[in-house]
């Protein structure tokens, strides 16, 4: 059997605890107390290589989903950051391509080809800038559809 | 070393006229040159045969037509199974249809034709368009539904110059894209 009084005297203190607790709570300055407090004395008393026995890494790895992550990272975005005319001269990548793919033939053709695209694009301006067309140039396509990205129009 | 803007990215951008004209003029050297060797043969073959002594030039009418013959043939052969002739190829260009794809065996039939109007009907005004038109095409382009392009991977023979010029490098230098 329940005690009436007992019972009463619960709600009585529960009520009171209610309406208590919260103004003691924002009475306290909290910002006071925790400048009082020396955090740096606090961390220096843990011990972070106790803990860092105590977690299974290879659990938490074994949780990643690295799948997920590269998914997420922009590869093109990484490899467009690249300067490969740097990486080919800085390093032994340089010599090695050298060392593969240039014969005479190879370093004749480049020089005759590159050439060739220098003098195209001289006649091609000072063609149109002698008949006033010069201006035009910059808007005409640089190749067909299928090969190159047609030009963005200046806004 | 060549500036980037010359070599770099320039696969499957128009041809200019320079390029153009020397790899023009190194086929018809090339087309000539395979010609009189095919009429030498051709005569030491009737001579070795027959006994007489044969010269093809001897007969203008039909040295004539051979040679048209042939050089129709050393046209459209090439355009038609690759899109170059050999002076193309030497100076990496390629025929490709106007919106950029492989041209057709009747396209390089066309272009043949096209290239003998352009050449001897309009006098060489039809090839103007090489520097005027905005997709650079000729008269013999446009009979052809073709225009032709850089077909050369310049972005190697870029590499291929630093790495040239370059060689080895010292050791621990950092790689990265200048800001």
């Amino acid at each position: 059997m329940s005690n009436p009084i007992g019972s009463r005297v619960e709600q009585l203190a529960q009520s009171l605890a209610e309406h208590i607790v919260p103004l003691i709570v924002d009475a306290i300055d909290i910002d006071a107390i925790l400048d009082k407090v020396d955090i740096d004395q606090i961390v220096s008393r843990v011990d972070v290589d106790k803990i860092v026995e105590r977690v299974d890494v290879e659990k938490i790895v074994e949780r990643v989903d690295i799948q997920k992550i590269i998914e997420r990272v922009d590869i093109n975005a990484i490899v467009d950051e690249i300067d490969i005319d740097a990486l080919v001269e800085q390093t032994e990548l340089g010599s090695i391509i050298a060392r593969s793919t240039t014969g005479v033939l190879t370093e004749i053709l480049d020089v005759i080809r590159s050439q060739g695209v220098g003098l195209d694009d001289f006649i091609l301006r000072w063609g149109n800038r002698l008949i006033g067309r010069g201006r035009r140039l910059a808007t005409w396509p640089d190749g067909p559809p299928l090969l190159v990205k047609p030009k963005v129009a200046a806004s | 070393m060549p500036a980037a803007e010359m070599t770099v990215g320039r696969q499957g951008h128009y041809a200019g006229a320079a390029s153009r004209i020397v790899a023009f003029a190194a086929d018809i050297g090339a087309s000539w040159g395979l010609y009189t060797l095919g009429v030498a043969l051709l005569n030491a073959a009737i001579k070795l045969i027959t006994g007489r002594s044969f010269t093809l030039t001897n007969h203008q009418g039909v040295a004539f037509i051979v040679l048209v013959v042939w050089e129709f043939f050393y046209f459209t052969y090439q355009w038609a199974v690759s899109g170059k002739t050999l002076g193309m190829a030497v100076f990496g260009l390629q025929v490709v249809t106007k919106e950029g794809g492989p041209i057709k065996p009747g396209q390089a039939v066309r272009r043949t034709i096209g290239l003998a109007v352009t050449l001897f009907l309009t006098v060489g005004i039809g090839f103007l368009g090489i520097v005027f038109q905005r997709e650079r095409r000729a008269l013999d382009d446009f009979i052809a539904g073709t225009a032709v392009v850089y077909d050369w991977d310049a972005r190697a023979a870029r590499l291929r110059w630093i790495a040239r010029k370059e060689g080895p490098h010292p050791q621990g230098q950092q790689v990265g894209r200048a800001a």
